[in-house]
């Protein structure tokens, strides 16, 4: 399916603030599940932008605004086909013996590892134990677990904030689709299965927002998405962004400036099917 | 027998011409004798450990003999001395040490001991080569680790190794750094086990300090042992240094003699300021903090009152990850954001690069002699403290089984606490999460002897060597290091945190060795300059403060002073009230905190006396002159590597005499006087070092600009609580008003009458000649402002428009008019003319700072979570 994407955050300073610095991650990642065939940023106050790929191989453009501005404004548009993979069967498809070779295979270590919103404490892991009591099969285990989060977790705007950790929501039980990823990442990692944070786009009927899922390792078959939050796998709704360890490899902006912390953010996002 | 000894020695020489150097070889064996077992009498070497000095017959080793026979010639008097010329080097050097969490807080003195620790020239050559090849090798590493990363995949290096490090920068992965050096400064913890055989304790490779050190080191103990450090041909120091000038300057991305290095440092409080400092000074750097810096269009530039100046080259003294808050760590107050950016582009570079912390992890030691094998082709002939990183399963085994015998500590840069945990609690977390953990053998150390109580005596030492790249895919090592003494003979570790001492390390040489200077020689042309190099704002605004705060405490000292000569307890009510305008004055700027509401405090003597004492010495009244000269000593620190050493000495004396903890004692006002008097001279000295020691620059005009605006509001406070006094005309508040602003003489030499209000407002309001007046401070304030580098745009600046309207209102002002004015002075225009320009003082103060100091906190641009 082929998508449009515009994706507009406004910033409006109480005092005019300067020497601004940012790094943008909006533009979606090219890769053979979707065609980006058109991505434009637009900056204002109109600044030269520069871009480069990070280690995770996120497209970032950076930029820098060091006169006094009052109002900053990051528009992003693209326009991408999207062409996943059929679901996978709940099926045994990778003993968990073939995980082992996982932290050898280049760039997967990282996601068996601790990260900055992820934490893989005892508790983490006999929850994890206990919701894939009897399943032998490590892509299995990951549907298992995927079914557990969606229930153990009650989704609630406005719960958690950007910066909520992993075992926070051990105890609240609730918070948004960035918190569902993150949960059932750490639930992966203490399980061995290589897992990894993404932040993209959900198109659906009700609404269309940024949204967050994961991906898990399964040998033979690549890096699969499941979206703990719908209790599904990725499918054509779906418009990939960036990947990482969880959110802080992959904010859409981050950055810092020199003023006045008395501010307000708007975004927007619309999302509209090309026919 | 050492009487005989003694007086055959002295027989040898003519008593008066004796000269210490030729008594140290000219003296007979027999008398040596004598006195090396008096030197040497109480040193015991240890059983278990080896000996630096003594061989295991107990005979002095061979380079050790000349040093020896040089000290036991001076004999233990002799020696004490120079210890104690050793202790004031240090203090009047200003060579510190702040240890954290320290009540004593800042600057501890740092502490050397006058014998050196001497290394024979063939082992030291064996331990360079080592050293070479061990930066060599940690050096590729890095480069491989931060570039193809070959040694992961090929199994070298273990993945856990190497991304489960925090060290492991990954926005640094796949920067070009020129000629493939990430590692420019290394340094080696060395440490010798009993058996005589040098280890390599830990790597350091993040921001390896101590060089700084050992530099003041040998400054001082050459000086206090000029004879041996002559005869001995010690290798200087110097020529490490200029390699370490020589290898930054090719770093630079633009033409080498164009470069502009700079030293970034974490800021005063960081616990090796001292040594950033004399490094930058020594090495003819720039030494800057974060906020000097700033990147436009990825390019690094410096925050100069004249504008932006370009960065070549930073030599770092933060860690990396705080060096940048947009790529690295965001909550970093210390770093540039778009740093990273801007040494991706290769506009700017790091020494040591970004990310080069990531070795120094002691799990890495481990790999090294595998490692040496594979990349060098050569054994590793340095070794490590053996080690064990838990993440291989053989070596966890081994660990597991040994656990009593090693030393566990966290494998990665971690809070991880594991100092207090018990053996099977450490089994147990080494088994649940092996990788963080390595496991060390014990390492002795060695012993040398130490200058303690009159008598040598043994104690444990370590040697940390330094290390730079000489830009040729070489390494260039210090001859020399810091030797760290141990302050118990049983410790295990040795930190200068923890109270431990350090010497001069001597590699002496069989001849006469170079003498090499930093200084450039005579046959170079040299361009002339007139003006140094560009003040960073930041130093503009210390200054400015220093200027204001000492001018501060000037009339706080003056007018407490007078308030406390006028004060007698004989004649309360009588004689105060003349006084209140002083009072008034002092309440203004805080130091007596609402003393005009309290009137019962007029006519109590005691309670009254206790208040002014107060004032003085009370460390929590706010604006005290006790936290003003605390104020001043911290703005002194701040802009240290910017002043004299005798500004910096005068500074400390007057916090130390406030500051110094009187028992129970009572606190007469006389003696209070005698203190405040010492203060004023302090003053003085401070700002006549200012006046006729400081090039007039702009640190100096900034400083004078600040004491201005400071003097012309303390007199305009006090000189319209004098007009709103309904004493104003009563001649003996005018004397005290004249003898705060120090115009006694003059007044009287001017006018043989009793002080009148006119009169006395005409040499302090209008006259400018007198270095006190109002007038004079703001002619003084217009001159600095034509100087000062203009501002963008170059409209009229807002101080400007304000001193111009002050200057003219002031001019406007005839004495005649004072003379014939009537009697309601608190309604004249004398007293408009005065609260006008109060008015305009903090405005000016303001429009200084919003000129030239503008700098604000970083924030953090506002994230969207996901939904």
């Amino acid at each position: 399916m082929k998508w449009e994407v515009l994706h507009r955050t406004r910033y409006n300073y109480a005092t005019p603030v300067r020497d601004s610095f940012n790094d943008v991650r909006l533009q979606p990642m090219p890769i053979p599940e979707q065609t980006v065939e058109s991505y434009l940023l637009k900056v204002i106050p109109a600044v030269r932008l520069t871009h480069s790929k990070d280690f995770y191989s996120n497209w970032i453009q950076h930029f820098e605004i060091s006169e006094p501005h009052s109002h900053l404004l990051i528009e992003a548009s693209s326009r991408v086909s999207t062409h996943w993979p059929a679901p996978l069967p709940d099926a045994p498809l990778c003993p968990f013996e073939l995980m082992q070779g996982a932290p050898n295979i280049e760039r997967c270590f990282d996601y068996l590892l601790d990260s900055r919103f992820i934490e893989q404490s005892p508790t983490a892991w006999k929850l994890a134990l206990d919701a894939t009591v009897g399943i032998e099969d490590a892509w299995q285990c990951a549907l298992a677990l995927m079914r557990f989060v969606n229930g153990f977790l009650k989704y609630e705007s406005f719960s958690t904030h950007v910066h909520t950790h992993m075992t926070e929501l051990l105890t609240d039980r609730r918070g948004v689709c960035q918190d569902f990823a993150h949960l059932m990442i750490g639930l992966c990692r203490a399980l061995k299965i290589p897992a990894r944070y993404v932040s993209g786009y959900l198109a659906t009927e009700a609404a269309s927002a940024t949204h967050a899922w994961m991906e898990v390792f399964v040998p033979g078959h690549g890096w699969r998405g499941l979206d703990p939050t719908h209790n599904c796998q990725v499918g054509e709704t779906y418009i990939k962004i960036g990947n990482g360890r969880d959110y802080g490899d992959v904010p859409p902006i981050s950055g810092n400036y020199r003023g006045t912390r008395d501010r307000q953010m708007q975004v927007e996002v619309r999302i509209t099917p090309v026919h | 027998m050492s009487d005989a000894g003694d007086i055959k020695g002295r027989r040898n020489q003519p008593p008066m011409t004796q000269s210490q150097s030729q008594s140290a070889t000219g003296d007979t064996g027999f008398a040596k004798k004598a006195k090396l077992e008096s030197l040497l009498s109480g040193y015991q070497r240890a059983a278990d450990a080896f000996d630096e000095l003594l061989a295991a017959d107990n005979k002095v080793l061979p380079h050790y003999a000349m040093l020896m026979g040089e000290l036991e010639s001076f004999g233990p008097t002799e020696l004490s001395r120079r210890t104690d010329a050793c202790q004031r080097f240090v203090h009047e050097h200003g060579i510190t040490y702040n240890v954290y969490g320290d009540p004593r807080g800042m600057e501890r003195p740092w502490q050397l001991d006058p014998v050196p620790f001497v290394i024979a020239p063939e082992e030291w050559h064996a331990l360079e080569t080592g050293l070479i090849q061990r930066a060599t090798l940690l050096n590729q590493i890095l480069a491989d680790c931060y570039g193809a990363q070959e040694l992961i995949r090929s199994r070298w290096l273990s993945p856990a190794l190497v991304f489960g490090q925090p060290d492991f920068l990954r926005p640094c992965h796949g920067i070009h750094v020129p000629g493939d050096t990430c590692l420019h400064f290394y340094a080696a913890d060395l440490s010798r086990s009993p058996d005589g055989r040098w280890w390599v304790v830990s790597d350091r490779t993040q921001i390896p300090t101590g060089a700084g050190y050992a530099l003041a080191n040998r400054l001082v103990t050459s000086r206090i042992l000029p004879e041996p450090f002559r005869d001995n041909h010690v290798h200087r120091l110097a020529g490490f240094f200029l390699a370490v000038k020589n290898s930054l300057a090719r770093l630079s991305p633009r033409q080498a003699e164009r470069a502009r290095i700079v030293m970034l440092t974490p800021g005063p409080h960081n616990e090796t300021y001292f040594e950033q400092a004399y490094l930058a000074r020594y090495l003819g750097y720039m030494l800057v903090e974060g906020q000097d810096l700033t990147v436009r269009d990825n390019h690094v530039f410096l925050k100069t009152l004249s504008g932006l100046e370009r960065v070549d080259v930073i030599l770092r003294r933060v860690d990396d990850d705080f060096c940048d808050p947009l790529e690295l760590r965001n909550d970093s107050i210390l770093g540039v954001p778009g740093l990273v950016e801007a040494v991706r582009a290769g506009n700017v570079v790091m020494a040591n690069a970004l990310g080069s912390g990531l070795v120094q992890s002691p799990a890495f030691m481990s790999f090294l002699p595998g490692l040496c094998r594979h990349l060098l082709g050569e054994e590793l002939k340095l070794p490590s403290v053996a080690t064990w990183w838990c993440g291989q399963k053989a070596a966890r085994e081994h660990v597991l089984k040994n656990l009593d015998r090693l030393v566990v500590k966290p494998a990665f840069r971690t809070h991880l606490n594991i100092a207090d945990a018990e053996r099977d609690e450490l089994r147990k977390r080494i088994e649940f999460d092996p990788d963080l953990f390595v496991a060390q053998e014990r390492v002795g150390h060695s012993t040398a002897p130490v200058w303690q109580k009159d008598t040598l005596t043994p104690q444990p030492v370590s040697l940390r060597a330094f290390l730079v790249a000489d830009g040729k895919g070489g390494y260039c090592v210090m001859p020399g290091g810091l030797a760290r003494v141990s302050p118990d003979s049983g410790g295990k570790f040795i930190s200068m945190q923890t109270g431990g001492s350090s010497k001069d390390t001597w590699i002496p040489s069989a001849t006469p060795v170079e003498e090499l200077t930093l200084l450039h020689g005579s046959g170079q042309n040299v361009e002339l300059r007139r003006t140094g190099n560009n003040l960073p704002s930041r130093l503009a605004d210390n200054f400015f403060w220093l200027g204001r705060y000492s001018e501060r405490a000037d009339a706080t000292s003056r007018l407490l002073r007078s308030a406390l000569l006028r004060f007698n307890p004989e004649r309360t009510g009588g004689a105060l009230p003349l006084l209140s305008p002083l009072l008034q004055t002092l309440e203004m700027q805080g130091q007596l905190p609402g003393i005009s509401k309290k009137p019962e405090l007029w006519s109590n003597a005691e309670v009254f006396e206790a208040e002014l004492l107060a004032a003085i010495f009370n460390p929590e009244r706010e604006g005290g002159l006790r936290q003003t000269a605390a104020h001043l000593q911290r703005l002194a620190m701040l802009v240290r590597d910017r002043t004299s050493n005798d500004m910096w000495r005068v500074l400390s004396q007057i916090d130390d005499r406030l500051a110094t903890p009187r028992p129970k004692q009572v606190m007469l006002a006389g003696d209070a006087v005698g203190i405040l008097n010492q203060t004023l001279l302090g003053l003085a000295a401070f700002h006549g070092l200012a006046r006729e020691n400081m090039t007039r620059a702009q640190a100096w005009r900034f400083l004078d600009m600040g004491l201005r605006i400071e003097r012309a509001l303390y007199l305009g406070t006090l000189l319209d609580a004098t007009l709103h006094s309904p004493d104003a005309e009563n001649p003996s508040l005018l004397e005290a008003v004249l003898e705060v602003v120090d115009c006694s003489i003059t007044f009287r030499s001017r006018y043989n009458l009793l002080p009148t209000v006119p009169a006395v407002f005409d040499l302090v309001l209008l006259d400018d000649k007198n270095p006190r007046s109002i007038l004079f401070q703001i002619k003084q304030l217009v001159k600095h402002f034509d100087k000062l580098p203009k501002e963008r745009g170059d409209t009229a600046s807002p101080g400007k428009t304000i001193l111009a309207n002050s200057l003219a209102r002031l001019e406007r002002s005839d004495a005649r008019e004072l003379a014939s004015a009537s009697n309601n002075w608190r309604e004249s225009e004398l007293a408009a003319t005065i609260r006008d320009t109060l008015s305009a003082l903090p405005q000016l103060s303001d429009a200084i700072a919003a000129s030239y100091f503008a700098h604000s906190a970083i924030s953090r641009t506002g994230r969207e979570g996901m939904r």
